[in-house]
């Protein structure tokens, strides 16, 4: 197999070090910065780099839930409704909300967004199964939905949301039946 | 289907996105990966391409192969032998479920870059008087790879059934890639060869890639430490 035919000890080092420091530099000033927010010279800053990495953790907004469950004494939840939750789907981002239902009963539900169409994927997935299968109920985009599910198998049972759109979409979700709240996955 | 134009937009983004997923699939692929349910072959195909020819640390490691290979039998011999090497950890990965961190095996893959390089700078042969069987190196990164691939793929919980059929489709659209990203590559280095240029310029060349596989080896650590 060939190699350069002039290589010598001096140009392999002089080589190495090279491609080195000029991957020490590239990685300081521009990837650490702008991947990581790592910034130890303070250039990435001053570039303006640091604001990818922000947008990472900070900059973003994050799948958010603000719970208001029923209480007697609160009148937070429309009549009737166990549970009412706003979930948050960040621009261009899909999460999840899930419930864990037992075999034969029932979960009834409502869901609505603040205007805008979600994709989601109404699915379960049985207890213990480890192999990523899942049951889906039904698979749209909409901006909302009401129902009620009969669990097939106990497990977990809820909706993938997928935001396509460029701007934050807060759903409200209102539950009543026996399940337990998984929440945010 | 879900893998829709987008997905095309999407490759260039690829390359640093990060998103909540894993990185190294974009949200679209990463959504019909975890909804996909059954026998999925062209979908899977086309996953494995795109993720070789959006692979650039796959690609930087194939130019530093081939770069002083000139005949086309020696080409698809050491080819042959990546292809054997990341086939064989591929499947045995995804089906022993096997799961390196995805930042180790990157590194590990960042790695090869680097020691192609200084291999093609003659570093083995200066230091200890012969290079390591070019073969066998070549064939043993090849299994890395493959972990590599594994590795991403199975940060999906993947349906088990038609698991054989999809990841088999998977790993021949990773040759397809490797086969559109080699024309690529052999075209521009054959070009680039009828010029002196090219021997002049072997030098800086493979200290750039070592460069790169430095840049990578940093990033992919940074990463690891990081997030464990």
């Amino acid at each position: 197999m060939n190699t350069l035919p002039t290589a010598s000890i001096k140009s392999l080092i002089f080589s190495c070090i090279a491609s080195t420091a000029l991957a020490v530099i590239i990685l300081l000033i521009a990837i650490l910065p702008a991947e990581y927010n790592i910034d130890p010279t303070g250039l990435g800053e001053k570039l303006g780099l640091t604001v990818l990495a922000q947008t990472h953790d900070e900059g973003v907004v994050k799948p958010a839930v603000i719970s208001c469950p029923d209480k007697a004494d609160e009148k937070t939840v429309d009549d009737g409704w166990q549970d009412s939750v706003m979930i948050t789907v960040p621009p261009r981002k899909g999460l999840e909300y899930k419930f864990h239902v037992n075999k034969g009963e029932k979960l009834e539900f409502v869901w609505k967004t603040d205007g805008s169409t979600l994709y989601f994927d109404f699915h379960g997935e049985p207890q213990g199964n480890t192999t990523g299968y899942f049951k889906s109920f039904k698979e749209s985009n909409q901006s909302e939905s009401s129902g009620t599910l009969e669990a097939p198998f106990t497990g977990s049972h809820g909706w993938y949301w997928e935001n396509k759109t460029n701007k934050i979409v807060v759903i409200n979700l209102k539950t009543r039946g026996q399940y337990k709240i998984k929440g945010l996955m | 289907m879900i893998l829709t134009k987008n997905s095309f937009f999407t490759v260039l983004l690829l390359v640093f996105s990060s998103n909540c997923f894993s990185h190294g699939v974009d949200s679209n692929t990463a959504h019909f990966l975890t909804t996909t349910e059954g026998a999925a072959i062209v979908p899977f195909l086309y996953i494995g391409a795109k993720h070789m020819v959006t692979g650039y640390d796959h690609l930087l490691f194939l130019v530093g192969v081939i770069f002083f290979l000139f005949r086309s039998r020696d080409i698809l011999i050491y080819v042959s032998l990546f292809t054997l090497g990341h086939s064989i950890t591929l499947l045995f990965g995804v089906f022993s479920h096997i799961n390196i961190n995805a930042y180790l095996i990157d590194a590990v893959i960042a790695f090869s870059i680097i020691y192609k390089g200084f291999d093609n700078l003659g570093g083995f042969k200066l230091l200890f008087g012969k290079e390591p069987n070019t073969k066998i190196a070549v064939l043993i990164f090849g299994l890395f790879h493959g972990f590599g691939l594994a590795t991403k793929l199975q940060d999906f919980d993947l349906p088990q059934d038609s698991l054989i059929t999809n990841m088999i489709a998977f790993n021949v659209g990773v040759e397809i890639g490797q086969c559109i990203a080699l024309l690529f590559i052999v075209t521009l280095l054959g070009f680039w060869r009828r010029h002196k240029s090219y021997f002049s310029f072997a030098k800086t060349s493979n200290t750039l890639l070592m460069t790169g596989g430095l840049v990578l080896l940093g990033y992919q650590l940074t990463g690891y430490f990081t997030t464990i």
